[in-house]
């Protein structure tokens, strides 16, 4: 109506001026327009939203949650929303994981730890527009009060964990907002590499997933490897009690480097210096001379080597194992591959969800394992090495490259990921592993490994003080360092042996992951010192 | 005429306890004690009783060899070519039937110094019979480090097939002092596998073409050729009629069966071969071993009574 009279206007005006002029004004003129136009627009919008909101009560954010007061309310989990809860009303408490808003209807996806639920909120006689308007403008992340009716449906949602359920929402409420710019998209840090490549989407790379753990462990993926973790350490130590196990805690400040002087971090005790246990190696052993016979213990181990790979952390949960024997350290061994075998059977039996989970994003071959377990020795290890080619000598140790080969010469003959190698050569093992009684060549000492990389270094332990101080002179340790280890066993000390696993590489080996920092919550490594 | 009375010193019936560590001399006052009381225990012995028990004792040892060498006879007459030692009392494990040699190196490839591990891969559903009969010749021959394990594809095994191999060697916690590695694994297969040097050999799939290959290194294939395509003749029917095929094909097998073990008493002659065994097993494995013609029938009992099916029985219920 107004543009009218002004273009009307101008019409006249143009044969009174020159050209240029009238250009100008015709722009004036169309600015102008187009502002009133808008002016009339927000008068309009104005006059909707002043129009009755009659769910103006069923929607909004609550004021921070301080225990005002206490509610009666049941809150159902996501997980717990199945098709036998059709048509009930309950209320759910969750994070909002999507929101998109079409016309007027609103979807959004709501996540509570690995499950996924696709709510509906539509404008009808239960909902406004503004209701959906304000659905639709939540971020994301937001942890929010909903109260909905379950409707089941005829096509399953796939894109969600509870596929044959949908909810309808009645009233939707704000705990918890979320900033609306978060560092990462959970959507890309769940998604797998190759897919990201493929169709040119985001993945998001480890050090930013590192920076922000809190939010990159909300992925289902992350949820999944830590709760598989927790059942590793839980079966750990119910197979090992039920085996008449102790469990027994050490000291992680000690005074002298049990394992070897580079790899400690040194700390301020006082007035002198201590050191970071680098292992609990000395006080199994002491435990074990002090007539507990089957001891393990379960903490952290510092280890300060400056090696920046996909499986070495500074700081890593050990569970170590150390156990008297009768008379020969075969017993020890096939104690600790049992103690194996029956994690992986639990995890297998126990986790199928998780293993699945993570294999969406990260695919790998299923875990394969003997029950018992294989037993190679040194000798039948190097012969495998030489028939495949590989030139190295009888008492060498295996390097990575070549214990990777070896792990998949093994599982082509046996098709099984977990064996024992038994039999080092002594030259290559520290100086309380036993020598072999029958060749001085070789030592009472076995390493196992998992998908071809080693998860423990185990030996039958020397027990006898003079040999031990021959072995240590011989490695040229200073006796007086370790003065307190050799004096353990002057009083009566039965034969043992033991070994030690690191629980980040275990979950990591076992799920066919390629980087130890995917396994540990909070990884310490050279260059990371938070969060 | 009545004496004075005298009152007894000492009651008349006192009890004497009497060392019994004492040699017992014979009482010269009293009659009625046995003589012979006293010459047990002195230690010497009617020697007529003796004489008796000698005599019994020699008559139950002779009635006991006599009872072998019968049963003894008795195994032979009925199993051609078993060399059982017929006086032997204790029927101990049969000697080896197979008398020829062979060169380990020139079938499995040079010794690295390290244990020759063959390895097998079964599906517990079918356990192949054959291979453990020919594991027990094979530990006959040679020092043989023998495992069981499962798979972890499977996920429970009964414990007879844990077990089929025999007791685990005293000595097996040390792989290199024996000259070869059998290793069972029960796993979810389809077919049956041997793998023995992956970088060289490819695996051999199949319970017949494994067999085959076990029997080379006992040494005995039948250097005929006509007798060599007859055993595979006899191996194939076996696989391919008597376990794949349907009920006529096995009846068909069963009358051919009988009708060589009417001529001769194993299928090859004279000679107990790899065809008996594979034959034997697939017709255990049938279950029909009531239901088979009467040389079919004889034939299983000879095949048992040369002691190598031992380890097949207990599978088959």
């Amino acid at each position: 109506m107004t543009k009218e009279n002004v273009q009307g206007a101008g019409e006249e005006e143009q044969q009174a001026q020159s050209k240029k002029a009238l250009k100008k004004q015709q722009k004036e003129a169309e600015k102008a327009a187009k502002k009133a136009e808008k002016q009339a627009k927000l008068a309009a919008e104005q006059q909707e939203t002043d129009e009755d909101d009659f769910a103006k009560d069923r929607y909004g954010i609550c004021p921070m949650v301080q225990s005002q007061q206490k509610l009666d309310r049941a809150l159902v989990r996501v997980q717990d929303l199945t098709p036998e809860k059709a048509e009930q009303q309950i209320w759910v408490r969750a994070r909002i994981h999507t929101s998109r808003a079409k016309g007027k209807q609103c979807f959004l996806v709501l996540r509570h730890q690995q499950f996924t639920v696709q709510a509906l909120l539509a404008v009808g006689e239960r909902a406004s527009k503004q209701m959906v308007k304000f659905a639709a403008n939540l971020t994301k992340e937001s942890i929010i009060d909903v109260e909905a009716v379950v409707k089941k449906v005829e096509q399953k949602i796939e894109s969600c964990s509870q596929q044959d359920v949908e909810l309808h929402v009645e009233r939707i409420f704000v705990i918890s907002q979320s900033e609306a710019r978060l560092p990462l998209q959970l959507e890309d840090a769940v998604r797998p590499e190759g897919e990201g490549d493929e169709e040119g989407r985001a993945t998001v790379n480890q050090d930013t997933r590192l920076d922000n753990r809190v939010i990159d462990l909300r992925t289902t993926t992350s949820q999944a490897i830590f709760r598989l973790q927790s059942g590793v350490c839980q079966l750990f130590r119910d197979t090992l009690i039920n085996k008449g196990f102790v469990e027994i805690q050490t000291p992680k400040i000690i005074s002298a480097a049990s394992e070897g002087g580079a790899n400690v971090f040194t700390v301020s005790y006082f007035k002198t210096s201590a050191y970071l246990a680098q292992s609990p190696q000395l006080y199994k052993q002491m435990c074990i001379c002090a007539d507990f016979d089957k001891v393990f213990c379960v903490g952290p181990v510092f280890r300060a080597e400056d090696s920046n790979t996909h499986r070495h952390l500074t700081e890593f949960v050990g569970l170590d194992i150390e156990m008297a024997f009768n008379y020969h350290y075969h017993e020890v061994i096939d104690s600790i591959t049992d103690t194996m075998v029956q994690i992986f059977k639990g995890l297998r039996d126990r986790f199928p969800t998780e293993i699945q989970t993570v294999n969406k994003q990260y695919p790998s071959e299923p875990f394969k394992f003997l029950e018992p377990t294989l037993r190679l020795e040194y000798k039948e290890a190097v012969a495998m090495l030489k028939a495949a080619g590989v030139e190295m000598g009888d008492e060498e140790d295996l390097s990575t490259p070549n214990e990777k080969l070896l792990g998949r010469l093994v599982k082509e003959k046996y098709d099984t990921d977990f064996y024992v190698l038994d039999k080092y050569p002594l030259a290559v093992r520290p100086f309380y592993t036993m020598p072999d009684p029958n060749n001085p060549k070789y030592s009472n000492s076995y390493d196992m490994f998992m998908r071809g990389e080693e998860i423990l270094s185990g030996a039958q332990r020397i027990h006898d003080a003079q040999l031990l101080t021959e072995r240590a002179m011989h490695h040229s340790i200073d006796l007086e360092k370790i003065k307190a280890y050799i004096d353990s066993f002057r009083y009566g000390a039965p034969p043992h042996a033991g070994g030690g696993i690191g629980l980040e590489r275990v979950t990591m080996l076992y799920l066919g992951l390629h980087n130890v920092r995917q396994t540990s919550m909070f990884p310490r490594d050279p260059k990371r010192l938070t969060p | 005429m009545p004496m004075y009375k005298v009152k007894p010193v000492s009651p008349a019936d006192i009890k004497i306890d009497v060392p019994s560590c004492m040699y017992k001399s014979p009482n010269v006052h009293g009659h009625g004690m046995n003589c012979g009381e006293h010459a047990l225990q002195n230690g010497e012995v009617d020697p007529s009783l003796k004489a008796l028990e000698e005599r019994q004792d020699e008559v139950l040892r002779r009635l006991y060899e006599l009872k072998a060498t019968v049963d003894g006879f008795a195994k032979t007459v009925t199993t051609p070519d078993a060399d059982l030692d017929a006086s032997t009392p204790s029927p101990g494990p049969a000697e080896s039937v197979f008398r020829g040699t062979a060169d380990l190196d020139s079938l499995l490839g040079k010794d690295l110094g390290a244990l020759r591990d063959i390895v097998i891969n079964a599906n517990p559903a079918r356990p192949p019979l054959s291979l453990l009969v020919l594991h027990a010749l094979l530990c006959q021959r040679y020092q043989v480090l023998s495992s069981v394990h499962v798979h972890s594809s499977v996920s429970a095994v009964p414990p007879p097939l844990l077990s089929c191999l025999g007791p685990r060697h005293i000595d097996s916690y040390a792989r290199q002092r024996f000259q070869l590695g059998f290793t069972l694994i029960w796993k979810d297969v389809s077919e049956l596998q041997m793998k023995f040097s992956t970088q060289s050999m490819c695996p051999i799939e199949g319970e017949a073409n494994v067999a085959r290959f076990l029997f080379r290194l006992l040494g005995a294939e039948p250097q005929d050729p006509a007798a060599a395509t007859q055993m595979d003749c006899w191996i194939d029917k076996a696989v391919f009629q008597l376990s794949e095929g349907g009920s006529k094909d096995r009846a068909a097998v069963l009358r051919s069966l009988n009708a060589a073990l009417g001529r001769s008493p194993w299928l090859l002659g004279q000679e107990f071969s790899l065809a008996d065994i594979v034959c034997a097993c697939f017709v255990l494995r049938a279950s029909q071993t009531t239901s088979a013609p009467v040389n079919v029938q004889r034939w299983l009992k000879s095949c048992q009574n040369l002691g190598h099916f031992d380890c097949v029985y207990p599978l088959l219920q």
